[in-house]
């Protein structure tokens, strides 16, 4: 199917939530800012509006007294709103001025050494052999293990991370009510694995994510326990599954696109450039929500209080107001790149410092061990609907010897 | 000689300043902007003109 067929001008109707829209939206944002710059999906058991134009979205991002955070749109699991994603300034503020500091630029750089022997490691297990499911192998194992470092907890907890965030945000069980229960089963499990952790940091003097929290303050006081495992719910659901998807989106892309990737083998210092583009062109969370909390108009639509309103970010992203001509060509090399991959205004991603890392390191490491390579033949890509991974990325290459770590 | 003005509430720490031009820019512990040089030399011009226009929020414009 034509993904461009998934935005319906005479109905008004459109369907993001589609794995060929997954795979290749950008003629489905093209017609959606073209004719429907207010669209309707019927989608989630209740209808949605979604704002695509770059202009439109930024607005939207930056007024959060109109389009607010506070609702639980999305049942993953959770007992109580995540912290801070779904609270509105000004509370909100007082959240970020805790957390922000504990994964800033400052805070992050420190770590790039330890990263590149992480990703040298994973890479090791695999060069050798010259086919790997790159999806499996490399990009789902690096931001989980980058995570459990972070907190300081042991890695022989990867598989369980892993198993607790794929059954709250796939359970694919098959049956909606089936699913809805082994998300709540998930979610107290994973408020109970924190709980214990943070417990064992009481009174403790380390530097982990997880002590740091127990001891930092906010409004004068420290965090209760409930404020901490709701931070920590959202770092396993925001920090894991988008940093997956982006290097899935960017391999891909790679695999598939010799002269970029010749450009990124050849010169590792515009990796930089190509991550913020692979964020832009990709844009891996496609969407995000919002609830209107004051009525507004926009493009003679009139939005009342308590709908819910999808801000697709990945339109907003291949708009050619913004981003000229040459919006939907992906350029390793743009220079002016105003993307919103990470939203914007004061939800503005958090781990966006800590991603952009990750990213760089990963896509440096993988093209100095593997300058070439491509999509095994006759494999079909599958992209999963709102947060673009790939679901299995089998890569080819000549084989390389493994180097040791020093 | 060109001014960089720096609207405290309009930055969220995207972070593209102090990537583009880390000798005109760097970050405070939220990650938010600080300019370190208002008028910067000739030779910075460039690079501060590239993150003042990458800024996603607006928060940077240039005077003369
Ligand atoms: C390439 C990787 C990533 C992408 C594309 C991404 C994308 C986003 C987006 C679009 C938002 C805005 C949500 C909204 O406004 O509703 C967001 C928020 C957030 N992200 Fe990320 N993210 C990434 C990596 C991470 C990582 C590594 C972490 C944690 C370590 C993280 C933690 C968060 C948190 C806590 C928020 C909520 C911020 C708030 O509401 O104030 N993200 N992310
Ligand atoms: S790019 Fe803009 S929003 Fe981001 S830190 Fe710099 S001034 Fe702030």
């Amino acid at each position: 199917m034509d993904p461009g067929a998934a935005v319906n001008p005479d109905t008004g109707e459109a369907n993001p939530y589609l794995p060929e829209v997954a795979a290749n939206p950008i003629p489905f944002y093209e017609r959606l800012r073209d004719h429907l710059p207010v669209a309707m999906f019927e989608g989630f058991g209740r209808g949605t509006w979604i704002i695509s134009r770059y202009e439109d979205v930024r607005w939207a991002l930056k007024h959060p007294e109109i389009f607010s955070s506070d609702f639980v749109a999305v049942d993953i699991g959770q007992d109580r709103p995540l912290i801070p994603l779904q609270i509105d300034p000004p509370e909100h503020a007082k959240y970020r001025r805790v957390i922000d500091p504990t994964i800033g630029p400052h805070e992050v750089a420190p770590l790039e050494d330890e990263l590149r022997s992480v990703v040298n490691e994973i890479l090791d297990g695999f060069v050798g052999r010259g086919t790997v499911d790159a999806h499996a192998e490399f990009t789902v194992p690096l931001p989980c293990i980058v995570f459990l470092s972070m907190c300081g907890l042991p890695l022989e907890h990867l598989q369980q991370l892993l198993e607790f965030k794929d059954n709250i945000i796939r359970p694919n069980t098959g049956d909606p009510e089936e699913d809805a229960r082994v998300r709540r089963a998930t979610g107290a499990a994973l408020y109970a694995y924190f709980e214990d952790a943070i417990e064992q940091r009481r009174g403790g003097t380390g530097t982990d994510l997880l002590t740091r929290f127990l001891t930092s303050e906010v409004d004068g006081r420290t965090m209760s326990k409930e404020e901490m495992l709701d931070i920590c719910y959202l770092f396993i659901l925001g920090g894991l599954d988008t940093v997956t998807s982006t290097l899935d989106c960017s391999l891909a892309h790679l695999a598939q696109d010799p002269v970029q990737r010749a450009l990124i083998a050849d010169d590792p210092s515009i990796v930089p450039a190509a991550v913020e583009e692979m964020l832009r062109f990709h844009t891996p969370v496609m969407q995000i929500l919002r609830a209107v909390a004051q009525p507004v108009e926009l493009h003679g639509h009139q939005f009342e209080v308590g709908d819910t309103v999808m801000l697709m970010l990945g339109s907003a992203d291949t708009d050619p107001s913004e981003f000229g001509e040459d919006a939907s060509e992906f350029d390793a090399t743009r220079e002016v790149n105003r993307h919103l991959a990470f939203g914007g205004g004061p939800h503005r991603c958090l781990g966006s410092h800590l991603a952009r890392l990750e990213l760089r390191v990963a896509l440096e490491e993988w093209h100095r061990r593997i300058p070439d390579y491509t999509v095994a033949e006759g494999a079909h890509l599958e992209y999963s609907p709102g947060i673009r991974e790939i679901v299995s990325l089998p890569l080819v290459f000549d084989p390389v010897v493994a180097e040791a770590v020093e | 000689m060109m001014r960089i003005v720096f609207d405290e509430q309009a930055c969220v720490g995207h972070g593209r300043c102090y990537a583009l031009a880390p000798q005109v820019f760097d970050a405070d512990d939220l990650g938010h902007c600080v300019v370190l040089l208002t008028e910067p030399p000739a030779e910075l011009e460039a690079a501060a003109r590239l993150a003042v226009a990458s800024c996603p929020e607006d928060a940077l414009t240039i005077e003369g």
